[in-house]
């Protein structure tokens, strides 16, 4: 009857223990209230023409600084960095113990998936940088005499970024709905199977491969276009966050990304909240399965609510509506952002550092490698739930003015001059539909 | 989950240990409530409460009461270390270690894979 205790990261329930508590009633009105608000102080006050321009936007970097990143050993040693820790991730994969220690867990759910997006959105293109997969197509390049960018065959221009969105759906589902997400086997083997294809499809497409299909650096580079850190033709250059993020390329597929990583955000508040399982488990039907049906729905919804608020336009002659989607996307992503820092935040600073102390101990032997195992986790955030639940709606609703005033932006650009305000009304609406529907979530669950 | 638990305990309440130190000196909210006590019914398939939200103080004393009819497990998500719970067929009662943040808490049925409650503690 004694209670076993076992890791701070658990098996079952995905990774982190205890919760956050639910935002307050007040707090959720107000944030909501908040973003309708300003969205309609956008739609009538901002300005009428356009005001970024990819091609002259950005003052350029300091000439030390653009030497510095452009550097062949910089790059290089960034490289090495990821090759270094890829080269961890395989000692801990394979050789770890299936434990609950195991840093590899904390590494995927938390690091990666967290960590990587709050540091694209600070120093830019972070998985790009480190990616081990770049270093080996330049590698084989080189010996080949080829083009890094290119490989053996053209990458299908129409596939876009469709794979990548394909890959971030294969992870949500492995975080959210496989139930033995923390056991060590199975994480292996996803990390394999992805291992597999990025060093396939690289070979086969070269570097243009990474750019579209490699799920973990399409998530970080969209992202990074929320940074200040941009490029003009080649040259780094210093951008507002909105600046930058009219520069996104309106590659195919960018709904699908947006809709996966907005979707499973989402469904990973629901899934929790007493409506969801007691309806489930009351059912009959297994959980999985059921759970399986909620993150596709809610990944399917996000799409289609975007889909048809784009396409609810009046456009131009000769302008093709069914573009438009893939065109208006890229203002989702600050949405996501934020929705994502609120619904993550206390788990990624204790989580997060957690890992940071296991991995200290990769083969789970009492070992204190680099020094970390020492550390202390900061609970500091679970005791101050006030000042959590405030940061939470603040990310959001920052997330969704950029969002509106990117959207705004995009339509006064594309849209023919008697459509820009009307057709700018059904996106909003999906636009406050998201934010107040992500509100109520962290105020339901 | 069982595997090499002990070996899991050593190391992480090392890891761990600080972390409570410094939640000792909250952990006086809840002490002069009175102990939540939580009834839990399995039979065969069903369970009651079934995926609920049970109100707690942080810091309070919290006693599962569980009748059944077969032996099973119980987890509690809590952190910093997750607690789990072992019960036979019959009544029995298990003590819940009090949660020491504000937070919410899952507690599962490891034998029906269902979330029984979920603890909000404030």
């Amino acid at each position: 009857m004694t209670p076993l205790l076992i890791g701070g990261l658990l098996p079952e329930h995905g990774l982190g223990g205890a919760q956050d508590l639910p935002i307050s009633r007040g707090l959720a009105i107000t944030g909501a209230a908040i973003a309708v608000a300003v969205s309609f102080v956008v739609l009538a006050l901002a300005w009428r023409t356009p005001r970024y321009d990819a091609a002259t936007s950005g003052r350029p970097a300091p000439v030390w600084l653009s030497a510095l990143v452009d550097s062949v050993w910089w790059r290089g040693l960034l490289h090495l960095i990821g090759l270094l820790a890829l080269a961890y991730l395989i000692v801990v994969a394979v050789f770890g113990k299936d434990l609950l220690i195991n840093p590899i867990f904390g590494i995927f759910y938390v690091w990666i998936w967290v960590g990587v997006p709050i540091a694209s959105a600070l120093f830019g293109r972070v998985w790009r940088a480190l990616s081990p997969f770049r270093l080996i197509s330049t590698g084989i390049a080189r010996l080949s005499g080829g083009h890094p960018d290119e490989g053996l065959i053209t990458y299908p221009e129409r596939l876009g970024i469709w794979p990548a969105a394909l890959g971030l759906y294969g992870f949500v589902w492995m975080e959210l709905v496989y139930p033995h997400n923390v056991d060590l086997s199975p994480v292996r083997l996803w990390l394999g199977v992805y291992l597999g294809l990025m060093i396939i499809g690289g070979a086969l497409f070269g570097n243009t491969f990474y750019a579209r299909a490699d799920p973990f650096e399409v998530y970080s580079s969209l992202i990074a276009r929320l940074s200040i850190w941009g490029r003009r033709d080649g040259q780094l250059v210093l951008r507002s966050p909105l600046a930058n993020l009219d520069t996104t390329p309106a590659t195919p597929g960018l709904v699908g990304v947006i809709s996966v990583l907005f979707g499973s955000t989402a469904f990973d508040a629901f899934r929790d909240s007493t409506r969801w399982l007691t309806f489930i488990q009351g059912t009959g039907y297994s959980t999985y399965l059921q759970n399986n049906l909620g993150l596709l729905a809610f990944c399917l919804a996000v799409g289609l609510i975007f889909w048809l608020a784009c396409i609810s336009t009046g456009v131009g002659p000769e302008q093709p509506r069914r573009r438009l989607p893939d065109l208006f996307a890229f203002s989702v992503i600050p949405i996501v952002l934020g929705y994502i820092l609120a619904h993550y935040l206390s788990y990624v600073v204790e989580i997060g550092t957690q890992t940071l102390i296991l991995t200290s101990d990769p083969l789970s032997n009492g070992s204190n490698l680099f020094g970390t195992g020492t550390l202390t986790v900061p609970y500091w955030l679970s005791y101050h739930p006030t000042f959590l639940a405030t940061v939470k709606v603040l990310c959001v609703v920052a997330g969704h003015v950029l969002g509106v005033i990117a959207a705004h932006e995009r339509a006064i650009k594309l849209l023919p001059k008697k459509h820009q305000l009307t057709g700018q009304l059904p996106l909003l609406a999906a636009m406050i539909a998201f934010t107040v529907g992500g509100l109520y979530l962290l105020f339901s669950t | 989950m069982r595997r090499l638990v002990a070996l899991a305990v050593t190391l992480v309440s090392a890891f761990t240990l600080s972390a409570c130190g410094s939640s000792s000196s909250s952990s006086g909210a809840g002490d002069d409530e009175p102990t939540k006590v939580i009834d839990i019914t399995f039979d065969g398939n069903d369970v009651t409460p079934n995926g609920t939200d049970i109100d707690v103080k942080v810091g309070q004393r919290i006693e599962l009461d569980v009748t059944a009819d077969k032996p099973g497990e119980i987890h509690v998500h809590s952190s910093p270390e997750e607690q789990e719970f072992e019960y036979d067929a019959g009544s029995s009662t298990l003590q819940v270690t009090p949660i020491p943040a504000p937070g919410q808490v899952v507690v599962e049925s490891h034998t029906l894979d269902k979330t029984l409650f979920t603890l909000v503690a404030r």
